[in-house]
């Protein structure tokens, strides 16, 4: 099933990494490196299945997470998925939207893969 | 037989009391057994002597003469009056005179009933306290830590002159209240006076109870709060001592320390997950054949992530937890490697152990070779079990990862990793201080064992071998 991902992390690099890897699994991508542009991309018109999004972004150290909320308040039925290559304390589990999916920086292709076969099939 | 039936004279001789009766010339018409014995006189001394002069005139004491000269004229009774005075016979004594004009139907001058008690041991023990108080007081004010010295209820005895100084208060305002009503109610607390409930009962200390508030006049402060029960020797009377300690300062190292290092450990794993990036693409662009080399890689690099994650949740330079890490290593292992459809499953059997963080990443490394490993060529059919366990064997360490799959070949084993001096799995035992003890392939499976220290020491302390 096609899709469409809402990418959205800081760093050029590893985003064009997460784009080609996605769109190779024949999903359609849209990226952002920043909550602002994050935003801009939800609060249009256009269709998003899904958010991949890292928490730190820039010096907005939760931002993936406030993307993320600002996210299920305009889109309800968006799935999230959160990449962090900070540690997964409690704390910061507790930022997370309810029954969303995280995956741990470095990520292979298969565990991003494998995380958003999950996160399409949920 | 009724109370009234006892004769005066009996009661007299019972009391512990001296008693003495004088009559309205200050001699001496009687005195009891108890004075004989306290003063060491006797009756033929004491009957019809003017009190001034018995003894040699010990008892001419100007206190003396003003109760039976000048007060006793003019009151029916006086308690309580203190009188102390160097004996001759019996040294420096303090006494509790209590008197009583008496008068006998048709007498008009009546008599004088002295009731004396010996307090000298008491006031001599009262001194000494005072004194010892008086010490302990000069001594508290010299400790920087604020501290009170709180009593059985809870209240406060007495408060140090730091904590009177750095809480702003005065030994008026302390005195008699109760540590949870001081200041803003910052020490109210129900988990603190839970604790505090038990020192004095219980004998139980209270040691590094963390508190965290604003503090008029001090800001946002950090105090660290023990306390433990004092006796004094021959009372049975308890004291909580309770001392605070301002960590703010250090607190707030440990905090930066800990923010420094969240941050290094995130800028590591963006960095990994670059080039676990660079190998993904690698591995799009390369032969089949390099791909598991690759894969193998990009494995080796996730081990080495976990460490990170281990490292920015405790504190700077202090161990890592083996068990949290061996246990994320092969959570790790088995998403990549395995998915949730796999035949083969992998038990971790951990002892609470800690290992020096430099140590760290060549077990982690080697955890995530021998595991491979087991996965990649044990099971042909999809289907088994690895256990990867670490125990606490005298001042060693020893790992065993074993699988109940195919088991090695003869040949295999005589290529086992310790032999071959590129091998990585040889790498990583060389850098844990370690060796492979039993390469096994007797029966079902295969089982590598490999022992290594608790900790490192050379010559210079305690410290990882060079690999």
């Amino acid at each position: 099933m096609m899709a469409v991902i809402l990418i959205v992390e800081d760093d050029p690099f590893i985003r064009e990494i997460a784009e080609s890897m996605i769109q190779d699994w024949g999903h359609r991508i849209i990226s952002a490196s920043d909550v602002p542009e994050a935003l801009i991309h939800l609060r249009s018109s256009q269709h998003i299945d899904a958010l991949f999004t890292d928490v730190y972004l820039k010096a907005d150290v939760h931002g993936g997470c406030d993307i993320a909320r600002q996210a299920i308040l305009l889109r309800p039925l968006l799935r999230v998925l959160y990449t962090t290559a900070n540690c997964i304390t409690d704390q910061l589990q507790s930022l997370f939207v309810k029954d969303t999916h995280f995956l741990r920086k470095p990520y292979t292709e298969e565990q991003l893969q494998g995380s958003m076969e999950s996160l399409l099939a949920a | 037989m009724a109370v009234s039936d006892i004769a005066a004279s009996d009661i007299v001789e019972t009391v512990p009391s001296a008693l003495i009766i004088l009559d309205r010339n200050l001699n001496i018409t009687s005195a009891n057994r108890a004075f004989y014995q306290t003063f060491r006189t006797s009756a033929d001394e004491t009957e019809g002597c003017l009190i001034y002069d018995l003894g040699n005139r010990q008892w001419d004491i100007p206190a003396l003469r003003t109760l039976l000269e000048s007060v006793i004229p003019h009151r029916a009774s006086v308690e309580g009056f203190e009188v102390e005075h160097d004996f001759p016979t019996i040294g420096r004594r303090t006494m509790l005179v209590n008197a009583r004009k008496i008068f006998r139907p048709g007498d008009h001058d009546g008599f004088i009933l002295l009731a004396i008690e010996d307090v000298s041991e008491e006031r001599a023990a009262r001194k000494e306290s005072k004194r010892n108080w008086q010490l302990t007081q000069s001594i508290v004010d010299t400790i920087r830590d604020p501290l009170v010295v709180l009593e059985n209820d809870m209240t406060i005895v007495t408060a140090s002159k730091a904590f009177l100084t750095i809480f702003g208060s005065t030994e008026a305002e302390t005195h008699g209240r109760r540590v949870s009503e001081l200041g803003q109610h910052q020490w109210d607390v129900p988990a603190l006076r839970n604790l505090m409930e038990k020192v004095l009962p219980e004998n139980k200390p209270i040691e590094n109870f963390e508190i965290e508030d604003n503090f008029p006049g001090l800001g946002r402060r950090v105090f660290n709060l023990n306390a433990r029960k004092i006796s004094q020797p021959g009372n049975h009377a308890h004291r909580m001592l309770l001392v605070f300690e301002d960590i703010t300062g250090r607190k707030q190292r440990e905090r930066d320390a800990q923010v420094l290092q969240n941050e290094i450990a995130h800028r590591i794993k963006n960095n990994l997950q670059i080039v676990v990036g660079l190998i993904a693409y690698e591995i799009r662009a390369t032969t089949a054949v390099c791909i598991p080399g690759l894969k193998a890689m990009q494995a080796r690099i996730g081990a080495i992530a976990q460490l990170y994650d281990l490292l920015s949740q405790s504190s700077y330079g202090q161990s890592v937890a083996v068990d949290a890490y061996l246990r994320e290593i092969t959570k790790t292992m088995s998403a990549s490697l395995l998915g949730s459809q796999s035949g083969i499953d992998i038990a971790v059997e951990v002892d609470p152990l800690e290992i020096d963080p430099d140590r760290a990443v060549p077990l982690g490394l080697l955890v995530n070779e021998l595991v491979t490993n087991a996965i990649k060529h044990a099971f042909p059919d999809g289907t088994g079990h690895v256990v990867l366990s670490a125990k606490h064997i005298g001042d060693e360490i020893e790992l065993t990862v074993a699988d109940d799959g195919v088991g090695m070949k003869d040949k295999v084993v005589a290529k086992v990793p310790e032999k071959r001096g590129t091998d990585y799995v040889a790498i990583f035992v060389r850098q844990l201080g370690g060796r492979i003890t039993t390469p096994s392939s007797q029966g079902l499976g295969t089982t590598i064992n490999i022992r290594f220290p608790l900790f490192l020491v050379t010559s210079g302390g305690a410290e990882p071998l060079a690999a």
